[in-house]
């Protein structure tokens, strides 16, 4: 099992603590399911030009709590189709976790991650060593190791992937 | 080092002698529960046939559905939905609760609630099962693991401890118990943890005021919430049983990740001011705040104490005129009981509008408020759009608050009323 590596820009630095996800496509675009209509929503509050900046393997970063409140899972579908390949927060609220990663959606707790990064620096996340390294600064930190089931969801692309793999033995 | 009802209860469905916080095992659920909602339950469904090949559960007795949200139907689609349901229970022979009220109350009516069980729902607020002993998880789409695996993959988690001392005042409810502790400790207070709830003062909670502190759990981090359950909660929770357990009770030597002293003598009724279920303030500050709807009910409502103390308040008065109050009993028995001590005559002639049991005031269907429309709420959630536009607000407080602000549309203290 290998899990491959995170490697790219941060796209954006969610500094709010408690950050409900929603606010990503805006409540009133909550329902909408059709991905690229999404994807037009996302970001337009945070920065308008973010769709042409970002690009394939960027990461967003965020604050404490990542996820408050009663997270819907269209705003990271829209942020997966616009290319960003993972999550980096100080921490974690659990049911946003688990369902992003129920998708395969890579989730990094990493405590210290605002004072180490700045937006648009390269970051690195490995998950063999556990560790963050910011490539701009040659600044690293660690990171809070997945647990198995975690790991093995993500290695397997979510959760279907992760069911249809023989049941591990505990 | 003794261990926590947490830690009991999941080394007993992993099949261990014990389990440590930390550990990861596999844990069978006693009870997989679930309402039928579009993008779940009917995926479920779907997905074990096509993805996993499995035409019936395996043990249809441990599975339970409830049809409460879209209750009525307005529209051929969400009656669909609801077929759909009734047609896969039947297949599986798994039991259908319909139109009986708000699944997670049903639940614990229907004899889920076994104290030291494990139940698994992909909505976390069957966390409020933890009020008779029951550690019960939402965890999202991966409820899956339930419908195609007899065990899921689980990591044992912490527990936070919380004491309560002290003497609740009048006017003052469980609601506010639950939305101080947010203040008090912090909305990530008990990230990824189970919020364990006992203390001297625990006794003065009505079982039905616990099913409100433990249901809202998910706000304070918490996975879930639980108590060692006492004579009075287990005298509801044992008659109704599906299934003999022996109940369990954390040790007194358990190991906990933090314990918190609550001091009930001080607390006055709390307002939670949107857009965020972690801004609760004193409702003091916000007097007189003008209000437009009002709304009483929600998994985390709705219950007697709730229509008994709005009924005390709005007895011999009447709403104000253009104000829209909706009170919603959590379920049919509920209900029931309500009409048989006159409370729902009481609130009718004062001009509420009472609807029978369904989740669709809350979780954002009958959502009519337009831009700059207030409500006060004692539903689950403040976050914008919730009841309507995302330009109105929501203030969550008890249901005294919500039957005084009727009477003067705007926030008002209910003691002055009792």
């Amino acid at each position: 099992m290998s899990l491959q590596n995170l490697h790219g820009r941060v796209a954006f630095v969610f500094d709010e603590i408690n950050f409900d996800v929603d606010q990503i496509v805006g409540v009133k675009n909550i329902k909408i399911t059709d991905i690229e209509e999404l994807a037009a929503a996302a970001m337009k509050s945070y920065d308008p030009e973010f769709h042409d900046k970002v690009k394939p393997g960027d990461i967003i970063v965020g604050n404490h709590n990542f996820g408050y409140g009663h997270p819907h899972y269209p705003p990271m579908r829209a942020m997966q189709h616009l290319g960003i390949a993972g999550v980096i927060a100080e921490s974690f609220s659990p049911g946003y976790w688990r369902g992003e990663i129920s998708m395969g959606f890579p989730q990094v707790s990493c405590p210290g991650i605002l004072d180490l990064v700045k937006r648009w620096d390269e970051v690195e996340v490995d998950w063999e060593k556990n560790e963050v390294r910011n490539l701009t600064r040659g600044t690293s930190l660690p990171i809070e190791p997945l647990s198995f089931a975690d790991r093995e969801m993500l290695d397997a692309g979510g959760l279907i992937g992760y069911l249809k793999r023989p049941m591990p033995v505990s | 080092m003794g261990f926590t009802i947490a830690e009991k209860i999941l080394a007993r469905v992993s099949g261990k002698d014990s389990v440590r916080a930390g550990d990861e095992v596999m844990a069978k659920p006693d009870y997989v529960i679930a309402y039928d909602f579009p993008g779940y339950t009917d995926v479920y469904f779907r997905q074990m046939k096509e993805d996993f090949g499995i035409e019936r559960v395996a043990e249809p007795d441990r599975f339970a559905i409830f049809i409460d949200h879209m209750v009525p139907a307005t529209a051929p689609k969400e009656e669909e939905l609801h077929i759909g349901t009734r047609t896969w229970c039947a297949e599986n022979n798994v039991a259908l609760y319909e139109r009986r009220g708000i699944g997670h109350q049903v639940a614990a009516e229907v004899g889920y609630a076994v104290p030291g069980a494990f139940v698994v729902h992909f909505d976390g607020h069957i966390s409020q099962l933890g009020t008779f002993g029951t550690l019960a998880m939402g965890i999202r789409r991966n409820l899956l693991e339930a419908f195609v695996r007899e065990r899921i993959s689980i990591k044992v988690p912490q527990t936070v401890r919380v004491n309560l001392t002290g003497t609740l005042q009048k006017g003052v409810m469980a609601r506010d118990v639950f939305h101080h502790l947010v203040r008090t400790m912090g909305p990530a207070s008990c990230r990824f943890q189970v919020l364990e709830i006992g203390g001297p003062a625990l006794s003065q909670i009505s079982t039905e005021g616990l099913q409100t502190i433990t249901g809202l759990a998910m706000f304070t981090g918490a996975v879930t919430a639980i108590v060692n359950p006492d004579k009075e909660r287990l005298d509801y929770a044992l008659a109704r049983a599906r299934k003999q357990l022996e109940p369990v009770c954390s040790d007194p030597d358990a190991s906990y990740s933090a314990v918190y002293e609550i001091d009930l003598d001080n607390l006055e009724p709390l307002v939670v001011i949107p857009p965020t279920p972690a801004n609760s303030h004193n409702l003091s500050e916000f007097l007189g705040l003008e209000i437009h709807a009002g709304y009483l009910g929600s998994c985390a409502s709705g219950r007697l104490d709730d229509l008994r103390i709005a009924a005390k308040i709005l007895e011999g008065r009447q709403v104000k005129p253009g104000f829209q109050l909706n009170i919603v009993p959590t379920s049919q028995e509920i209900m029931a009981a309500a009409g048989r001590e006159g409370l729902i005559s009481t609130l009718v002639e004062a001009g509420a509008f009472v609807s029978s049991p369904s989740c669709d005031y809350c979780f954002g269907r009958i959502a009519t408020m337009t831009a700059k429309q207030r409500a006060v709420s004692t539903g689950t959630l403040n976050v914008r759009g919730r009841m309507g536009s995302p330009d109105s607000e929501i203030y969550l407080c008890n249901a005294a608050t919500v039957a005084a602000s009727a009477i003067e549309g705007a926030l008002a203290d209910p003691r002055k009323y009792l």
